[in-house]
């Protein structure tokens, strides 16, 4: 993909990404570290004696990565993974089938020595509109993909 | 409980505690498992399913468990499979908030070529059954 100019608006949203959460998706997340024993994420007794919640729940670091997912397709691959940044606090469980989706709004843009910093303010909420996560997200823009002033 | 872990002692819990380094091999089956986990075919950090700020910590001390509270993830090159990913970590921080302890771990991947792989800031609640008593039926 060639290397597109942009510019980046206070205000401006992002595109959303929505995430189907299952307990399949949960336990090869989890597997997928070679970590295989129960836990709190893959096996409801462990859930319940641990959080005190009746079934499991998704790690945080799964809406982590989603927000990663979201700002690596905004920012594109070449700028996120190599100078992206996410900040995100966990508010509501994410359980075995909800859908979350992921927003953001670029709340600034700040010139640096070597390109913008974009800041984009994040919310993850559930299918029933509460609010799981929230949090920042940033790319350090390189002057090369900015327009010229 | 391991016999061989330290129960945690949180008044006594040193910021700035460095753990023994952690090493693994990125393997190409980690990298499609945690893909498919998070039905994402480009996602270019399989490095956070490992929970690596808290590996050494939890290798070495015992508690009543914890729940992420809070995390941030910072990305420099995605890792190469197939490449060893040595980790550093270390406790950053700890506070008590709303009568509650809370402890922050860090660790900084690199891979055996020196290449900067990534940063991660995780705060652990370390009273775990507090979800079940805040969320439970809601």
């Amino acid at each position: 993909m060639g290397r597109e100019i942009r510019t980046f608006n206070i205000g401006e949203e992002i595109p959303t990404l929505t995430k189907n959460m299952t307990q399949d998706a949960i336990n090869r997340f989890e597997g997928s570290s070679g970590e295989s024993g129960p836990s709190q994420f893959t096996d409801e007794e462990t859930a319940k004696g641990v959080l005190g919640t009746s079934g499991t729940v998704a790690s945080g670091r799964m809406s982590l990565t989603f927000a990663i997912e979201m700002l690596r397709r905004y920012f594109g691959p070449d700028v996120y993974n190599h100078r992206g940044t996410v900040d995100l606090r966990f508010l509501r469980p994410v359980r075995p089938g909800d859908s979350i989706t992921f927003s953001g709004v670029i709340a600034s843009v700040n010139r640096e020595a070597n390109g913008s910093r974009v800041q984009i303010d994040i919310t993850a909420t559930n299918q029933k509109g509460d609010t799981t996560a929230v949090g920042q997200g940033a790319a350090v823009v390189p002057n090369a993909y900015l327009p010229e002033e | 409980m391991d016999s061989d872990k330290i129960l945690l002692d949180w008044d006594a819990l040193q910021v700035g505690e460095t753990f023994e380094k952690y090493e693994y091999v990125l393997t190409q089956d980690m990298v499609d498992g945690f893909r498919e986990g998070v039905m994402d075919a480009e996602a270019s950090f399989p490095t956070i399913s490992h929970k690596v700020d808290v590996k050494q910590y939890n290798k070495k001390y015992t508690d009543n468990g914890s729940v992420n509270a809070r995390c941030a993830f910072h990305c420099y090159n995605a890792p190469v499979p197939g490449r060893k990913i040595i980790v550093t970590a270390w406790i950053a921080d700890k506070y008590l908030r709303r009568g509650k302890n809370y402890i922050v771990t860090e660790a900084v991947s690199v891979d055996e070529t020196g290449m900067l792989i990534d940063r991660v800031i995780t705060h652990e609640l370390k009273q775990p059954s507090e979800v079940g008593k805040k969320w439970e039926g809601k």
